[in-house]
């Protein structure tokens, strides 16, 4: 029941930040802005389309898609919701969870190079340089909050202080802030890529499924809804667990903290000059590290 | 005795070799590695399985006199890997050679399935014998196999200056590891490796250690002493390569594996430990960095064995430090770690080095750049070729997520524990990092070679190879899919070793690690499974969908082709500005100009090269070469000149005798 419970949560969350991202991006425009359920409504569109096939692709095309859901949906199923459990939990699952994610990552690229198309390429190239960039600062938030908390599992990391312990919220909000600006990187939204982009000189995720029609491509847009799901989760816990460690906490503070961070952003920047966005990862992982090294000096109690 | 008995086996062997017809000299040479390998898996599967304790034997050497042989639980693993990739290797040199035998002569192919036979013997003498004269004569007989196996196509000049550079590269470290053994044997009066836990070596095992690890490491390939690997493997055959890459490299990890249980009672282990895991985090990020800019199929898989080796080498040395500092829980998750991380490797390695022989031999080039479309002439060995990927990226349903997950386990657990924090989240960066690039590394491989329209027209006259091959290929890969859905069953083998190695190791399989594995091999299954369901639902609502082919969306260009893909060298662009500072690049022509508006045609060429490579090959060549121009200087070719030459010895040397010098 608890999990029934923690799986739906996760699915709505999935389903509404897109929404919520579009209409902070609207109102921040000045715009009335599309509907709130719009791409929930494209996506249920593609679902009855059919597909053209590029001559040069193989079967590996047409299975990875199916590949990048499935894995999204397993990834899913590790994220707790604040004091639920979630699916999968074991010692260690956060490493696996971080794999898992890279797997979707290597199936994509694959897919994007099957089609013979230097339009392809280009978002594979940049797409496995900036996946090889991330994995330290996911890696080292994971270590941070394991430091922290003394568990390896998602599920016994997220756990309520029952006192103020200010070392404590000072690391979750710090790793709060990591992760979406993890949720950045991994979801593909400015300043890393611009997905309403038209030119495919200018994309990475958006035109490594270029070649993608019908409900290939709706199988790749609810996978990205649910990676951005996970990492909009994690920061949420994060932030749950210095103030009010409940389901019916973290659910809104997840679709709308992400949401709307990512939403002003998107609003208020443009998509960074490529040779800039390598420097722009790698800040990312330096930054993961620096928590990592404020979390150890905190814990061993040292004044800083 | 023992020797002379040795002997006489080998010399049947070789007789019966040269003896044989071209054609079945490869059935001589399977049955041979077939007793080798049979006798090898049982006598492992007798140790590991708690049989018999251990199988020894003791033998009278020359030099340094009685010595042991003996299969313990960390032989009884490396004699498993040797005997399966073995197996392997032979078979598929059975499809891969059958291409020369007509082009060689008897005697160079009996030579070369000799020294096959003789490679596998002396691999498996390494890691049975107890040290001294019996590990120096298994290790050098190795080294000579092996030389002679590259030495295939002796007939390109490559291959003669690759194989020259291993074999002396090798006697380098030969010599490291017999001053290592003379140490011992001096400090402690028994040349064996049971001799380095001696309480007379107590003071001196960080000398020993760096004696063994540069000994050891050159075979193994770490940085700076990497420079043969990317030399080595692309000049010998494919069977060949996969057999050095996937085993004999692991003979040095193997022997230092060896020394470090030994020492493990030491004082200094915890320098030794940080030791190996800054080699390992060098090794790994140089090869990995390396083998993103590498656009020969074959050197990027040399590179990326190194960087296989740094992971083992992380593995490791978090495993001493935990050691060291009294965590054996984590030590021993390590060392399962480490184990099980080289045991993959062998098996995934052997897979790709056997693909790589495949597309060669179809369609004579490894060069990357001049291949693409691959999958649609060899189905079978794109399929194998993307098992083999997938597993050496360490993704979750194949084996090699199994061994990295567990080294990062045992990181995990060192930073929540307060064991060695700084160390092992230096370790986590570096894997982390390392697992990254091998991403992008294989991602292009695979891309490259297999993906998208041919780059050239060899590509098209490509077909599938034998049953042979693939069934040489079956083999790893069966090993791959049983250790990645199922891991908990080659961990008990792997747990035995480590609770041996480690002194009062915990057991961690029954409490602490099995419902992990469980849970992995279930996140593996549910993958598996969900792919199969999205895949079947997507196929059967098709079925009422309107599908059609095209050709690829080109933005409105309609004479797409082949060179407009993506090449290795560009895929690889992002690395571009990290990698420069560890290559130096040669280049051959211009780039077309960006204010070349109608441009014409352009001749470009790039070779990344190692920087390392000149560190060993060119300044002390260089300087032979100014101290040689100097001496030339006084070859005038005036007979005049060269009297005065003699005239002003004679007078050296009697002026030297009569100050009683000489």
């Amino acid at each position: 029941m608890n999990i029934l419970l923690n799986t739906c949560l996760m699915i709505v969350v999935a389903l509404t930040i897109t929404g919520v991202i579009n209409r902070t991006r609207a109102i921040l425009s000045g715009r009335k802005g599309i509907p709130f359920v719009q791409h929930l409504r494209d996506v249920s569109v593609l679902l009855r389309k059919g597909s053209v096939y590029s001559t040069t692709t193989t079967a590996l095309f047409r299975i990875a898609p199916a590949v990048y859901l499935a894995v999204a949906i397993v990834a899913l199923l590790f994220i707790p919701v604040a004091d639920l459990y979630p699916l999968i939990s074991f010692e260690g699952d956060v490493i696996c969870f971080a794999y898992t994610l890279a797997l979707a990552r290597l199936a994509i690229i694959l897919a994007a190079m099957d089609t013979g198309s230097s339009f392809e390429g280009m978002g594979a190239a940049r797409e496995a340089l900036y996946g090889a960039l991330i994995e330290p600062a996911l890696m080292m938030g994971f270590a941070t909050i394991a430091m922290f908390c003394g568990y390896t599992s998602f599920a016994e990391i997220f756990e309520f202080e029952q006192s103020f312990n200010l070392h404590h919220t000072i690391v979750m909000l710090l790793t709060a802030y990591l992760f979406i600006q993890i949720a950045f990187v991994e979801s593909g939204r400015v300043p890393v890529d611009d997905p309403r982009t038209h030119l495919e000189l200018t994309m990475i995720h958006e035109v490594m499924c270029l070649d993608y029609s019908g409900i290939d491509l709706a199988m790749i847009k609810i996978a990205g809804w649910l990676k951005t799901a996970c990492f909009a989760m994690i920061a949420a816990n994060a932030i749950a667990t210095t103030c009010c460690f409940h389901w019916w906490f973290a659910t809104p503070v997840a679709i709308l903290l992400t949401g709307i961070a990512i939403g002003v952003v998107e609003s208020s920047q443009a998509r960074n000059k490529l040779i800039r966005n390598t420097t722009f990862v790698v800040t990312i992982s330096a930054l993961a590290t620096l928590i990592f090294f404020i979390g150890y000096l905190l814990q061993l109690n040292i004044n800083i | 005795m023992f020797y002379a008995l040795l002997t006489l086996a080998f010399a049947g062997v070789a007789t019966l070799l040269f003896a044989t017809p071209q054609r079945y000299k490869v059935w001589v040479a399977t049955f041979c590695i077939g007793v080798l390998s049979l006798g090898a898996i049982t006598a492992s599967v007798a140790v590991l399985s708690g049989l018999k304790t251990s199988l020894d034997a003791t033998i009278h050497s020359p030099i340094f006199g009685k010595e042991h042989i003996a299969v313990d639980a960390l032989s009884a693993i490396f004699l498993l890997i040797i005997a399966v990739a073995a197996i392997a290797t032979v078979i598929y040199s059975n499809g891969y050679l059958r291409q020369y035998l007509d082009r060689k002569s008897s005697a160079h192919i009996s030579l070369h399935y000799f020294s096959l036979v003789l490679l596998v013997a002396s691999m498996m003498g390494v890691v049975v014998s107890g040290g001294g004269f019996s590990f120096l004569l298994a290790w050098e007989l190795m080294t000579i196999a092996s030389f002679v196996l590259i030495l295939f196509d002796a007939q390109r000049a490559e291959v003669l200056r690759a194989a020259l550079t291993y074999l002396v590269m090798m006697h380098i470290g030969f010599i490291l590891l017999v001053a290592a053994f003379a140490t011992t044997f001096a400090l402690s009066g028994e040349a064996s490796f049971a001799a380095l836990s001696a309480g007379a070596l107590q003071g001196k095992s960080v000398l020993l250690f760096l004696l063994f690890l540069l000994g050891f490491g050159m075979k193994a390939g770490i940085f700076p002493l990497h420079v043969w690997l990317p030399e080595a493997h692309p000049a010998a055959p494919s069977h060949v390569s996969a057999i050095m890459s996937g085993v004999m490299i692991k003979t040095g990890v193997y022997g230092l594996m060896r020394v470090l249980w030994q020492l493990s009672g030491s004082e200094e282990l915890y320098t030794i430990g940080m030791i190996i895991l800054i080699v390992g985090i060098v090794t790994g990020l140089w090869g990995i960095i390396l083998a993103t800019t590498q656009n020969d199929m074959k050197r990027l898989l040399a590179y990326s064995s190194m960087e296989n080796v740094g992971i083992i080498f992380i593995g490791l040395g978090t495993a001493t430090l935990a050691q060291a500092e009294g965590a054996t829980l984590v030590a021993t998750l390590a060392l399962c770690g480490t184990l099980m991380h080289t045991i993959n490797h062998s098996l995934f390695k052997t897979l790709l080095f056997f693909g790589a022989g495949n597309i060669y031999s179809e369609t004579h080039t490894t060069h990357i750049d001049r291949l693409g479309g691959v999958a649609r002439h060899m189905p079978m060995t794109a399929v194998l070729f993307m098992v083999a990927t997938v597993a050496i990226c360490a993704m979750p349903p194949l084996n090699g997520f199994v061994g990295e997950f567990l080294i990062y386990l045992g990181m995990f657990d060192s930073v929540r524990w307060g064991v060695n924090v700084i160390p092992a989240a230096a370790g986590l960066i570096g894997l982390s990092l390392i697992g990254g690039f091998v991403v992008l590394a294989f991602s292009k491989l695979y891309s490259t070679v297999f993906l998208g329209t041919p780059r050239h027209h060899h590509v098209a006259e490509s077909r599938e190879v034998d049953n042979a091959r693939i069934a040489a290929m079956a083999i790893p890969t069966i090993a791959i899919l049983c250790i990645g859905l199922m891991p908990q069953f080659s961990l008990v083998a792997i747990e035995r070793v480590a609770l041996e190695a480690l002194p009062a190791a915990q057991p961690v399989l029954e409490g602490y690690i099995t419902p992990t594995l469980l849970h992995i091999s279930l996140v593996a299954l549910m993958i598996i499974i969900l792919v199969a369901l999205l895949y079947t639902l997507k196929q059967r609502a098709q079925r009422k969908r309107e599908i059609e082919s095209g050709p690829t969306w080109g933005c409105g260009f309609t004479a797409p082709n082949g060179r407009m893909q993506y090449t290795g060298e560009s895929f690889a662009e992002g690395v571009e500005s990290i990698a420069t500072s560890l290559t130096k690049n040669t280049v051959e022509g211009k780039a077309v100009d960006k204010s070349e508006i109608f441009p014409t045609k352009h001749n470009y060429g790039i070779r990344h090269k190692d920087k390392i490579d000149s560190l060993f090959a060119a300044w002390w060549v260089e300087l032979l070469r100014q101290i040689n121009k100097r001496i030339m200087s006084l070859r005038t070719g005036k007979i005049n000149h060269y009297i005065l030459f003699a005239l002003l010895f004679l007078v050296a040397i009697f002026i030297l005798s009569l100050l009683k010098i000489i």
